[in-house]
Protein backbone atom coordinates (compact mmCIF):
# COMPACT_ATOMS: atom_id res chain seq x y z
CA UNK A 1 0.00 0.00 0.00
CA UNK A 2 1.06 3.29 -0.86
CA UNK A 3 1.27 5.92 2.46
CA UNK A 4 0.04 9.50 2.27
CA UNK A 5 2.94 12.09 2.10
CA UNK A 6 3.20 14.44 4.68
CA UNK A 7 2.21 17.30 1.89
CA UNK A 8 -1.43 15.30 1.53
CA UNK A 9 -1.69 15.03 5.57
CA UNK A 10 -1.23 18.18 5.50
CA UNK A 11 -3.64 19.50 3.10
CA UNK A 12 -6.05 16.96 4.88
CA UNK A 13 -5.38 18.84 8.69
CA UNK A 14 -6.24 22.24 6.61
CA UNK A 15 -9.49 20.51 4.40
CA UNK A 16 -7.82 20.64 1.40
CA UNK A 17 -7.06 17.20 1.28
CA UNK A 18 -8.48 14.73 -2.07
CA UNK A 19 -11.41 12.43 -1.92
CA UNK A 20 -9.09 9.43 -1.41
CA UNK A 21 -7.10 10.80 1.69
CA UNK A 22 -9.70 9.93 4.12
CA UNK A 23 -10.64 6.99 2.78
CA UNK A 24 -6.87 5.90 2.94
CA UNK A 25 -6.57 7.39 6.24
CA UNK A 26 -9.21 5.37 7.57
CA UNK A 27 -7.51 2.22 5.87
CA UNK A 28 -4.30 2.55 6.82
CA UNK A 29 -3.08 2.91 10.14
CA UNK A 30 0.25 4.01 9.92
CA UNK A 31 -1.13 6.75 7.85
CA UNK A 32 -3.73 7.60 10.85
CA UNK A 33 -1.17 7.55 13.18
CA UNK A 34 0.98 9.96 11.37
CA UNK A 35 -2.16 11.86 11.03
CA UNK A 36 -3.12 12.14 14.73
CA UNK A 37 0.59 13.27 15.09
CA UNK A 38 0.24 15.99 12.29
CA UNK A 39 -3.11 17.29 14.22
CA UNK A 40 -1.35 17.50 17.74
CA UNK A 41 1.65 19.15 16.81
CA UNK A 42 -0.31 21.77 14.83
CA UNK A 43 -2.80 21.68 18.10
CA UNK A 44 0.42 23.48 19.80
CA UNK A 45 -0.27 26.41 18.16
CA UNK A 46 -3.42 26.54 18.92
CA UNK A 47 -2.52 28.29 22.11
CA UNK A 48 -1.18 31.36 20.54
CA UNK A 49 -3.73 33.98 21.79
CA UNK A 50 -2.75 37.28 21.37
CA UNK A 51 -2.56 39.61 24.17
CA UNK A 52 -6.30 41.41 25.56
CA UNK A 53 -6.78 44.88 23.93
CA UNK A 54 -9.79 46.24 25.12
CA UNK A 55 -12.36 48.42 23.45
CA UNK A 56 -10.60 51.62 24.19
CA UNK A 57 -7.68 50.44 22.44
CA UNK A 58 -8.33 51.57 18.65
CA UNK A 59 -9.01 55.05 20.21
CA UNK A 60 -5.62 55.08 21.46
CA UNK A 61 -4.24 54.09 18.33
CA UNK A 62 -6.12 57.12 16.55
CA UNK A 63 -5.33 59.51 19.26
CA UNK A 64 -1.67 58.29 18.72
CA UNK A 65 -1.91 58.70 14.73
CA UNK A 66 -4.08 61.42 14.23
CA UNK A 67 -1.73 63.90 14.83
CA UNK A 68 0.66 62.97 12.17
CA UNK A 69 -1.90 62.75 9.66
CA UNK A 70 -2.64 65.59 7.06
CA UNK A 71 -6.04 66.38 5.69
CA UNK A 72 -7.22 65.54 2.63
CA UNK A 73 -7.65 68.25 0.00
CA UNK A 74 -11.31 68.17 -1.20
CA UNK A 75 -11.89 66.70 -4.53
CA UNK A 76 -10.92 68.56 -7.41
CA UNK A 77 -14.25 68.26 -9.94
CA UNK A 78 -12.86 66.05 -12.41
CA UNK A 79 -13.95 66.84 -16.06
CA UNK A 80 -17.56 66.53 -16.19
CA UNK A 81 -18.00 64.97 -12.89
CA UNK A 82 -16.73 61.79 -14.04
CA UNK A 83 -13.96 59.47 -13.23
CA UNK A 84 -10.53 59.58 -16.01
CA UNK A 85 -11.83 56.80 -17.74
CA UNK A 86 -15.37 57.95 -18.22
CA UNK A 87 -13.98 61.34 -18.90
CA UNK A 88 -11.78 59.65 -21.88
CA UNK A 89 -14.98 57.60 -23.09
CA UNK A 90 -16.64 60.95 -23.58
CA UNK A 91 -13.61 62.40 -25.05
CA UNK A 92 -13.43 59.21 -27.40
CA UNK A 93 -17.00 59.95 -28.30
CA UNK A 94 -16.75 63.77 -28.64
CA UNK A 95 -13.98 63.37 -31.67
CA UNK A 96 -15.60 60.69 -33.35
CA UNK A 97 -18.46 63.08 -33.59
CA UNK A 98 -16.74 65.95 -34.44
CA UNK A 99 -14.94 63.63 -36.98
CA UNK A 100 -18.52 62.47 -38.41
CA UNK A 101 -19.31 65.88 -38.65
CA UNK A 102 -16.62 66.70 -40.54
CA UNK A 103 -16.90 64.05 -42.81
CA UNK A 104 -20.77 64.80 -43.61
CA UNK A 105 -19.65 68.22 -44.16
CA UNK A 106 -16.95 67.69 -46.79
CA UNK A 107 -19.41 65.20 -48.29
CA UNK A 108 -22.37 68.04 -48.80
CA UNK A 109 -19.60 70.34 -49.51
CA UNK A 110 -18.52 68.16 -52.44
CA UNK A 111 -22.14 67.68 -53.39
CA UNK A 112 -22.71 71.05 -53.88
CA UNK A 113 -19.16 72.53 -55.35
CA UNK A 114 -20.47 72.42 -58.54
CA UNK A 115 -23.51 75.17 -58.20
CA UNK A 116 -21.26 76.94 -56.27
CA UNK A 117 -18.56 77.25 -57.98
CA UNK A 118 -19.93 77.86 -61.18
CA UNK A 119 -21.95 80.93 -59.33
CA UNK A 120 -19.17 82.27 -57.40
CA UNK A 121 -15.94 81.41 -58.97
CA UNK A 122 -14.83 84.03 -61.06
CA UNK A 123 -12.41 81.41 -63.01
CA UNK A 124 -15.97 80.10 -63.78
CA UNK A 125 -17.76 83.14 -64.46
CA UNK A 126 -15.72 83.29 -67.77
CA UNK A 127 -16.67 80.35 -69.71
CA UNK A 128 -20.51 81.40 -69.31
CA UNK A 129 -19.84 84.62 -70.65
CA UNK A 130 -18.02 83.33 -73.63
CA UNK A 131 -20.47 80.94 -74.38
CA UNK A 132 -23.33 83.73 -74.05
CA UNK A 133 -21.35 86.29 -76.36
CA UNK A 134 -20.16 82.96 -78.75
CA UNK A 135 -24.30 82.57 -78.27
CA UNK A 136 -25.18 85.80 -78.98
CA UNK A 137 -22.74 86.18 -81.71
CA UNK A 138 -24.32 82.97 -83.41
CA UNK A 139 -27.61 83.93 -83.18
CA UNK A 140 -27.13 87.55 -84.53
CA UNK A 141 -25.28 86.11 -87.40
CA UNK A 142 -27.92 83.44 -88.42
CA UNK A 143 -30.45 86.46 -87.70
CA UNK A 144 -28.41 88.41 -90.40
CA UNK A 145 -28.12 86.27 -92.64
CA UNK A 146 -31.86 85.14 -92.84
CA UNK A 147 -32.29 88.88 -92.96
CA UNK A 148 -30.21 89.18 -95.97
CA UNK A 149 -32.36 86.43 -98.17
CA UNK A 150 -36.02 87.19 -96.99
CA UNK A 151 -38.38 87.93 -99.23
CA UNK A 152 -39.20 91.88 -98.24
CA UNK A 153 -42.84 91.12 -99.27
CA UNK A 154 -43.46 87.75 -97.32
CA UNK A 155 -44.66 88.90 -93.54
CA UNK A 156 -45.16 85.37 -92.57
CA UNK A 157 -41.26 85.37 -92.71
CA UNK A 158 -40.51 88.43 -91.36
CA UNK A 159 -42.35 88.42 -88.36
CA UNK A 160 -39.92 85.66 -86.30
CA UNK A 161 -37.10 87.79 -87.44
CA UNK A 162 -38.77 90.85 -85.44
CA UNK A 163 -39.37 88.12 -82.26
CA UNK A 164 -35.97 87.07 -82.70
CA UNK A 165 -34.20 90.59 -82.89
CA UNK A 166 -36.36 91.97 -79.42
CA UNK A 167 -35.12 89.08 -77.82
CA UNK A 168 -31.41 89.56 -78.69
CA UNK A 169 -31.62 93.05 -78.20
CA UNK A 170 -31.32 92.64 -73.86
CA UNK A 171 -28.18 90.09 -74.65
CA UNK A 172 -26.52 92.46 -76.88
CA UNK A 173 -27.26 95.26 -74.51
CA UNK A 174 -25.45 93.35 -71.55
CA UNK A 175 -22.69 92.37 -74.26
CA UNK A 176 -21.75 95.95 -75.57
CA UNK A 177 -21.60 96.81 -71.47
CA UNK A 178 -18.39 94.25 -71.04
CA UNK A 179 -16.98 95.04 -74.18
CA UNK A 180 -16.96 98.33 -72.76
CA UNK A 181 -15.78 97.26 -69.26
CA UNK A 182 -12.94 95.39 -71.05
CA UNK A 183 -12.50 98.34 -73.03
CA UNK A 184 -12.26 96.38 -76.71
CA UNK A 185 -13.38 99.12 -78.98
CA UNK A 186 -14.16 96.44 -81.80
CA UNK A 187 -16.52 94.17 -79.95
CA UNK A 188 -18.39 97.49 -78.85
CA UNK A 189 -18.82 99.00 -82.07
CA UNK A 190 -19.83 96.19 -83.82
CA UNK A 191 -22.47 95.60 -81.02
CA UNK A 192 -23.24 99.31 -80.98
CA UNK A 193 -24.18 98.71 -84.91
CA UNK A 194 -25.62 95.29 -84.16
CA UNK A 195 -27.80 97.23 -81.17
CA UNK A 196 -28.63 99.96 -83.87
CA UNK A 197 -29.90 97.15 -86.20
CA UNK A 198 -31.95 95.51 -83.63
CA UNK A 199 -33.86 97.66 -82.28
CA UNK A 200 -34.67 99.23 -86.05
CA UNK A 201 -35.90 95.37 -86.82
CA UNK A 202 -37.28 95.05 -83.44
CA UNK A 203 -38.69 98.28 -82.64
CA UNK A 204 -39.95 99.50 -86.65
CA UNK A 205 -43.21 101.57 -85.89
CA UNK A 206 -45.74 100.10 -88.20
CA UNK A 207 -43.91 96.69 -88.56
CA UNK A 208 -41.67 95.61 -90.92
CA UNK A 209 -42.52 95.91 -94.20
CA UNK A 210 -40.76 95.79 -97.54
CA UNK A 211 -39.58 98.68 -97.78
CA UNK A 212 -38.42 99.14 -93.95
CA UNK A 213 -36.48 95.80 -94.61
CA UNK A 214 -34.49 96.40 -97.76
CA UNK A 215 -33.29 99.69 -95.78
CA UNK A 216 -32.01 97.58 -92.79
CA UNK A 217 -30.67 95.22 -95.38
CA UNK A 218 -28.73 98.28 -97.07
CA UNK A 219 -27.80 99.69 -93.87
CA UNK A 220 -26.51 96.28 -93.13
CA UNK A 221 -24.40 95.44 -95.94
CA UNK A 222 -23.47 99.12 -96.22
CA UNK A 223 -21.85 98.68 -92.69
CA UNK A 224 -20.21 94.94 -93.32
CA UNK A 225 -22.18 94.22 -89.76
CA UNK A 226 -22.82 90.33 -91.27
CA UNK A 227 -18.77 90.26 -92.09
CA UNK A 228 -18.16 91.95 -88.07
CA UNK A 229 -20.43 89.94 -86.47
CA UNK A 230 -18.12 86.41 -88.06
CA UNK A 231 -15.46 87.83 -87.08
CA UNK A 232 -15.96 88.51 -83.51
CA UNK A 233 -17.79 85.13 -83.62
CA UNK A 234 -14.89 83.64 -84.77
CA UNK A 235 -12.37 85.32 -82.05
CA UNK A 236 -14.22 84.93 -79.61
CA UNK A 237 -14.16 81.02 -80.24
CA UNK A 238 -10.95 81.08 -80.95
CA UNK A 239 -9.98 82.88 -77.76
CA UNK A 240 -11.83 80.52 -75.47
CA UNK A 241 -12.27 80.82 -72.05
CA UNK A 242 -8.82 81.11 -71.08
CA UNK A 243 -8.26 84.00 -73.74
CA UNK A 244 -11.49 86.12 -72.72
CA UNK A 245 -10.41 87.40 -69.32
CA UNK A 246 -11.26 91.10 -70.66
CA UNK A 247 -15.64 89.88 -70.73
CA UNK A 248 -15.03 89.05 -66.90
CA UNK A 249 -17.58 90.33 -64.95
CA UNK A 250 -20.31 89.37 -67.36
CA UNK A 251 -23.55 88.16 -66.20
CA UNK A 252 -26.36 86.20 -67.93
CA UNK B 1 -13.86 62.01 20.06
CA UNK B 2 -14.22 59.50 16.76
CA UNK B 3 -17.49 59.76 15.32
CA UNK B 4 -19.43 56.11 15.27
CA UNK B 5 -21.97 55.24 13.06
CA UNK B 6 -20.95 55.65 9.80
CA UNK B 7 -20.27 52.43 7.91
CA UNK B 8 -16.58 52.13 6.25
CA UNK B 9 -17.62 53.43 2.67
CA UNK B 10 -19.28 56.67 4.08
CA UNK B 11 -16.19 57.02 6.22
CA UNK B 12 -13.53 57.02 3.44
CA UNK B 13 -15.41 59.56 1.81
CA UNK B 14 -15.56 62.09 4.49
CA UNK B 15 -12.00 61.48 4.66
CA UNK B 16 -11.28 62.23 1.10
CA UNK B 17 -13.30 65.40 1.16
CA UNK B 18 -10.96 66.61 3.64
CA UNK B 19 -12.97 65.36 7.24
CA UNK B 20 -9.75 63.73 8.71
CA UNK B 21 -11.08 62.65 11.64
CA UNK B 22 -13.65 60.30 10.10
CA UNK B 23 -10.40 57.88 9.57
CA UNK B 24 -10.92 57.65 12.84
CA UNK B 25 -13.93 55.58 13.07
CA UNK B 26 -12.56 53.20 11.00
CA UNK B 27 -9.01 52.90 12.84
CA UNK B 28 -11.83 51.96 16.24
CA UNK B 29 -13.57 49.18 14.06
CA UNK B 30 -10.30 47.33 12.68
CA UNK B 31 -8.02 48.01 15.38
CA UNK B 32 -8.36 45.11 16.92
CA UNK B 33 -8.34 42.95 14.05
CA UNK B 34 -4.97 44.10 13.27
CA UNK B 35 -3.70 43.83 16.21
CA UNK B 36 -4.63 40.15 16.37
CA UNK B 37 -2.78 39.42 13.26
CA UNK B 38 0.21 41.32 13.98
CA UNK B 39 0.79 39.90 17.23
CA UNK B 40 0.44 36.58 15.42
CA UNK B 41 3.04 36.90 12.91
CA UNK B 42 5.58 39.54 14.66
CA UNK B 43 5.08 37.56 18.17
CA UNK B 44 5.84 40.48 19.82
CA UNK B 45 3.42 42.63 21.51
CA UNK B 46 5.31 46.11 21.17
CA UNK B 47 6.22 44.96 17.73
CA UNK B 48 2.40 44.34 16.95
CA UNK B 49 1.45 47.93 18.58
CA UNK B 50 4.01 49.56 15.83
CA UNK B 51 2.28 47.36 12.99
CA UNK B 52 -0.99 48.23 14.00
CA UNK B 53 -0.28 51.99 13.56
CA UNK B 54 2.06 51.84 10.57
CA UNK B 55 -0.64 49.65 9.02
CA UNK B 56 -3.38 52.43 9.26
CA UNK B 57 -0.56 55.30 8.28
CA UNK B 58 -0.23 53.43 4.80
CA UNK B 59 -3.51 52.94 4.79
CA UNK B 60 -4.55 56.89 4.96
CA UNK B 61 -1.68 57.69 2.53
CA UNK B 62 -2.80 55.02 -0.09
CA UNK B 63 -6.95 55.88 0.64
CA UNK B 64 -7.18 57.45 -2.64
CA UNK B 65 -6.13 54.27 -4.54
CA UNK B 66 -8.96 51.92 -2.27
CA UNK B 67 -11.82 50.93 -4.43
CA UNK B 68 -15.00 51.76 -3.66
CA UNK B 69 -16.20 47.65 -4.77
CA UNK B 70 -13.41 46.22 -2.30
CA UNK B 71 -14.08 45.88 1.20
CA UNK B 72 -11.77 48.01 3.71
CA UNK B 73 -11.21 45.79 6.53
CA UNK B 74 -9.95 43.02 3.88
CA UNK B 75 -7.45 45.98 2.29
CA UNK B 76 -6.31 46.89 5.83
CA UNK B 77 -5.89 43.54 6.61
CA UNK B 78 -3.77 43.04 4.04
CA UNK B 79 -1.72 46.04 4.79
CA UNK B 80 -0.74 45.32 8.01
CA UNK B 81 0.16 41.54 7.14
CA UNK B 82 2.70 43.34 4.89
CA UNK B 83 3.79 45.64 7.19
CA UNK B 84 3.98 42.74 9.73
CA UNK B 85 6.07 40.86 7.29
CA UNK B 86 8.07 43.68 6.76
CA UNK B 87 8.43 44.02 10.05
CA UNK B 88 9.78 40.44 10.85
CA UNK B 89 12.13 40.22 7.55
CA UNK B 90 13.44 43.47 9.19
CA UNK B 91 13.94 41.99 12.34
CA UNK B 92 14.97 38.61 11.12
CA UNK B 93 17.80 39.48 9.19
CA UNK B 94 19.16 41.33 12.85
CA UNK B 95 18.80 37.90 14.35
CA UNK B 96 20.37 36.09 11.76
CA UNK B 97 23.03 35.55 13.76
CA UNK B 98 21.36 34.05 16.82
CA UNK B 99 19.54 31.78 14.91
CA UNK B 100 20.78 28.79 12.97
CA UNK B 101 19.50 27.28 9.79
CA UNK B 102 16.26 25.04 10.23
CA UNK B 103 17.88 22.44 7.94
CA UNK B 104 20.38 21.78 10.14
CA UNK B 105 18.61 19.20 12.47
CA UNK B 106 21.25 18.87 15.07
CA UNK B 107 21.77 22.06 15.51
CA UNK B 108 18.30 23.01 15.94
CA UNK B 109 17.77 21.01 18.99
CA UNK B 110 20.69 21.79 20.88
CA UNK B 111 19.56 25.48 20.28
CA UNK B 112 16.26 24.22 21.73
CA UNK B 113 17.81 22.89 24.88
CA UNK B 114 20.00 25.87 24.81
CA UNK B 115 16.84 27.85 25.13
CA UNK B 116 14.90 25.80 26.86
CA UNK B 117 16.80 23.78 29.13
CA UNK B 118 16.01 20.73 28.64
CA UNK B 119 13.07 19.24 26.50
CA UNK B 120 11.63 17.07 29.61
CA UNK B 121 11.19 20.53 31.38
CA UNK B 122 9.70 22.21 28.82
CA UNK B 123 6.51 20.02 28.42
CA UNK B 124 6.19 20.48 32.14
CA UNK B 125 6.16 24.03 32.23
CA UNK B 126 4.72 27.22 30.78
CA UNK B 127 8.25 27.85 29.10
CA UNK B 128 6.47 25.38 26.06
CA UNK B 129 5.10 28.87 24.70
CA UNK B 130 9.36 29.95 24.00
CA UNK B 131 9.54 27.16 22.38
CA UNK B 132 6.71 27.89 19.81
CA UNK B 133 8.22 31.08 19.34
CA UNK B 134 11.48 29.52 18.30
CA UNK B 135 9.88 27.14 16.16
CA UNK B 136 8.34 30.18 14.53
CA UNK B 137 11.61 32.59 14.59
CA UNK B 138 13.05 29.81 12.74
CA UNK B 139 10.50 30.38 9.63
CA UNK B 140 11.16 32.31 7.33
CA UNK B 141 8.81 35.60 6.65
CA UNK B 142 6.75 34.39 4.61
CA UNK B 143 6.53 30.94 5.76
CA UNK B 144 5.83 32.31 8.95
CA UNK B 145 3.03 34.50 8.15
CA UNK B 146 1.42 32.28 5.77
CA UNK B 147 1.52 29.66 8.55
CA UNK B 148 -0.53 32.45 10.93
CA UNK B 149 -3.11 33.21 8.23
CA UNK B 150 -3.90 29.51 7.22
CA UNK B 151 -3.71 28.08 10.79
CA UNK B 152 -4.84 30.61 12.98
CA UNK B 153 -6.64 33.49 10.97
CA UNK B 154 -8.29 30.33 9.15
CA UNK B 155 -7.52 32.29 5.67
CA UNK B 156 -7.87 29.82 2.51
CA UNK B 157 -4.87 29.77 0.28
CA UNK B 158 -6.46 32.38 -2.24
CA UNK B 159 -6.64 34.78 0.79
CA UNK B 160 -2.61 34.15 2.13
CA UNK B 161 -1.75 34.57 -1.34
CA UNK B 162 -3.60 37.95 -2.07
CA UNK B 163 -1.98 39.50 0.83
CA UNK B 164 1.57 38.17 0.62
CA UNK B 165 1.29 39.17 -2.77
CA UNK B 166 2.09 35.47 -4.10
CA UNK B 167 0.39 32.89 -6.17
CA UNK B 168 -2.23 30.69 -4.16
CA UNK B 169 -0.14 27.45 -4.99
CA UNK B 170 3.23 29.44 -3.76
CA UNK B 171 1.25 30.44 -0.40
CA UNK B 172 0.42 26.75 -0.59
CA UNK B 173 3.91 25.63 -0.11
CA UNK B 174 4.83 28.22 1.78
CA UNK B 175 2.27 26.44 4.40
CA UNK B 176 3.30 23.30 3.56
CA UNK B 177 6.73 24.40 4.08
CA UNK B 178 6.32 26.21 7.24
CA UNK B 179 4.61 22.81 8.91
CA UNK B 180 7.24 20.64 8.16
CA UNK B 181 9.71 22.88 9.25
CA UNK B 182 7.81 23.43 12.77
CA UNK B 183 7.24 20.00 13.34
CA UNK B 184 11.00 19.05 12.77
CA UNK B 185 11.88 21.34 15.76
CA UNK B 186 9.31 19.84 17.56
CA UNK B 187 10.28 16.65 16.80
CA UNK B 188 13.02 16.14 19.99
CA UNK B 189 9.86 17.07 22.63
CA UNK B 190 7.85 14.36 21.07
CA UNK B 191 10.35 11.72 21.28
CA UNK B 192 10.73 12.94 24.85
CA UNK B 193 7.18 12.61 26.08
Amino acid sequence: MKHLTEEELIGQAYGEGAGGVALHLEACGECARGYAELKSDLAEFDRAEPPYRDEAYGERVWQSLSGSLPVYAAPRRRWFGVDPIRGLSYAAACAVLVALAFYAGRQWEIRKAPVTASNNHPQTKQPIVVVVLGDHLDRSERLLVELKHVDAGNTEMVSPLRDEARSLLNANHICRKNAEKADDPALEGALDHLDHLLTEIADQPGGLNAASITRIKNEMNRDGLLFEVRVLRSRARDQGPSGTTHLNGGTT
Amino acid sequence: MVQMGQNDHEAIRAVLSGDKEAYGALVVRHSRTLFRVAFRITGNEADADEVVQDAFLRGYRKLETFESRSNFGTWIYRIAVRCALDRIGGRKADDDSRVADEDDREQNEVQVADEAAGPERLLLSSEIGAIQRAAMHGLTPTERSAFVLRHMEDCTTEEIGAALGIRPNAAKQAVFRAVQKLRRRLAPLRVST
